[in-house]
């Protein structure tokens, strides 16, 4: 008996696990996942990815196939439907098949790894993701990340950076990770996997060669611990967030790599600087902070912001809401400076 | 007469089939028309009423056909004396899930209008391990459960979490079902039909029947027969007509009152 309970602290009362482990492999180019149980927990995630996308200014379709469970499936037992399923996809040009479980197989007690270890022309990886075990959308990335991180080869550690855990589903996705490597080169580092965003099968094989890992934030901790043990490679627990977080990083990943960050320091210093300077206009007004105040990093960095502004920050509701938000890097605060700007001046 | 729903339960082994064949032959007797649905995926409820013949089942041809492609005709089987057979199977042992295959045998059977006639004696799987095997027991199916039990405490241990089914599903708004009585399905145990009546006292009911234990009923079996067909004149023949005609006049339906387990074994020690 599982009993973990369901989070209750979370806004978003701690999603599903299937999505969260969907919002890893779909960025695996040329892999599908099977998603095990009925139709509608591949739809409605179909839906989501596929909106998703079009919000970040892509046309992407992710690649799902339902093993299409009816009621007789559930009666008799689900394995002869994944069989066939993967016996389907295992035959199209494609380097391996994720399969994915739901809540309704795990409840009947399909056994999902026989049935994937039951030989196919490509490799077939299960992640176990039936959500009422009290697992949250958090714990369907991590457990994703674990499970594609087996792949990986022995290595020795080489000179790039790799990003572990990008929030796919998150709408910066890409200006967050321009906004890393833009630091990252002022140390005269290189970008290396994007664990995962968008990458082949096989790419995973070079995931311990990488220098350093940075993790995108800390809730990745235990992806973070398990690659460090198993290849020796340092990680970084979070991106750089809000303007002091920003500095600290630079100096966090120079240190780590052994390497002097004082240039990029200056660099990074004079940036932050010209931002400010850019909204001297919307220094010394009032506003009420709305949005993701109840994450500390978000709000911590939000603080920083105004009081470097001279902003006040009202609890009077009627103020203009200032939206507060994950804030990568000193891009990330210039976004958000321009959100505030519209809104002071709206 | 209005249609009289009935389901037997009770522990795995204790002669549910036995008994629930033998009264479905015993009321089609008495000129009823009797459909017997077996709710158990051993789907050998109703064997001795057909001759030995294990028939398809609703879940084996839904499996084949898709539910679209099963009708009433298929599934629904005519034994000993017209008695209407109907077997709910269900997966093989070790898969899948048997109580979700009760209740989609249920719902094909309310669209099939199959469940009709005067009696419909609803045999149920040993115990009620899930909502599935509750399905009997809920609204518009049987409303008067029998329990069946011999005086070995195991069984009435299994007869007395019956209670427990019974009563929380009474309690709800819509819950019809009453515990109807309990059957004493012998062992050979001293004593055993005063402890049965006992108990049967303590959680609320009564002893509606007491069937001693007779060898016809092996070889009834072997015999592929109920014993009302194979030795029509025994005294045994005679105990399953006396729960039959029991069985239809009963009105004494009650919310049952189930013991803590240190009643239970302290009533059974008091008639060791």
């Amino acid at each position: 008996m599982n009993l973990k309970p369901s989070p209750t602290h979370s806004s978003r009362a701690g999603g599903c696990t299937l999505t969260g482990a969907l919002s890893v492999t779909t960025q695996v180019r040329d892999a599908v996942t099977v998603i095990h149980g009925p139709k509608g927990c591949a739809h409605h995630n179909f839906s989501l990815f596929h909106a998703t996308s079009l919000d970040n200014g892509r046309v992407a379709v992710p690649d799902l196939v339902s093993s299409s469970l009816t009621e007789s499936d559930i009666v008799f037992g689900g394995e002869e439907a994944l069989f066939r399923t993967l016996q389907a996809v295992s035959e199209r040009d494609i380097s391996a098949i994720f399969v994915l479980s739901t809540c309704v197989v795990d409840t009947i007690g399909d056994d999902v790894d026989a049935v994937c270890n039951r030989g196919y022309p490509v490799p077939v990886l299960h992640i176990p993701t039936a959500g009422f075990l009290g697992g949250t959308f958090q714990d369907g990335v991590n457990k994703a990340l674990m499970a594609l991180s087996r792949q990986a080869r022995p290595s020795v550690a080489g000179s790039t950076v790799n990003l572990v855990g990008e929030k796919n589903l998150e709408y910066e996705v890409d200006e967050n990770y321009a906004e890393v490597t833009r630091l990252l080169s002022h140390l005269g580092l290189t970008a290396g996997l994007r664990f995962v965003h968008d990458i082949g099968f096989d790419d995973i094989e070079t995931l311990g060669s990488a220098r350093l890992n940075i993790l995108r934030d800390r809730s990745l901790l235990p992806v973070g611990e398990y690659l460090k043990d198993r290849f020796g490679t340092p990680y970084i627990p979070a991106f750089p967030a809000g303007l002091s977080g920003t500095l600290d990083f630079i100096g966090t990943v120079a240190t780590a790599c052994g390497i002097d960050g004082s240039r990029a320091l200056e660099i990074e210093r004079a940036l932050q600087a010209e931002v400010l300077a850019d909204f001297a206009d919307i220094g010394e007004s009032e506003g009420f902070f709305s949005g993701l105040v109840t994450d500390p990093e978000s709000a911590g960095a939000a603080y920083e912001t105004a009081t470097a502004l001279h902003i006040q920050i009202t609890s009077d509701a009627e103020a203009p809401h200032l939206p507060v938000q994950p804030v990568v890097g000193t891009g990330g605060v210039r976004r958000l400076l321009h959100r505030w700007r519209r809104s002071l001046h709206a | 007469m209005a249609m009289k729903q009935i389901a037997l339960y009770g522990k795995g082994g204790i002669g549910k089939s036995t008994t629930s064949a033998n009264l479905s032959a015993a009321l089609s007797e008495r000129n009823l028309d009797i459909l017997q649905i077996g709710c158990d995926p051993k789907r050998d409820s109703t064997r001795m009423l057909m001759h030995g013949r294990f028939i398809p089942t609703v879940m084996d041809l839904v499996r084949e056909r898709g539910d679209t492609g099963v009708t009433l005709a298929d599934v629904e089987f005519r034994g000993y004396n017209g008695v209407r057979c109907v077997e709910a199977g269900g997966p093989e042992p070790g898969v899948g899930c048997a109580g979700r295959g009760i209740i989609a045998t249920f719902q094909l059977l309310e669209k099939f209008g199959a469940l009709n006639g005067d009696v419909i004696v609803y045999d149920v799987l040993g115990d009620v391990v899930c909502g599935g095997f509750a399905m009997p027991m809920r609204e518009g199916y049987a409303q008067e459960i029998y329990l069946v039990t011999s005086g070995e405490l195991m069984s009435l241990y299994a007869a007395n979490n019956i209670c427990k089914a019974i009563k929380r599903l009474a309690s709800r708004s819509t819950g019809k079902c009453r515990l109807a009585g309990v059957i004493c399905n012998a062992k050979g145990q001293p004593k055993e039909e005063e402890l049965v009546g006992e108990f049967a006292l303590r959680v609320n009911s009564s002893l509606i029947e007491y069937i001693p234990r007779d060898r016809v009923v092996q070889l009834a079996e072997l015999n592929r027969k109920t014993v009302i067909e194979y030795d029509p004149a025994s005294p045994q023949a005679a105990r399953y007509r006396s729960l039959a005609k029991r069985v239809m006049e009963n009105t004494r339906l009650t919310i049952p009152t189930p013991l803590e387990i240190d009643e239970l074994e302290t009533l059974a020690y008091s008639f060791i």
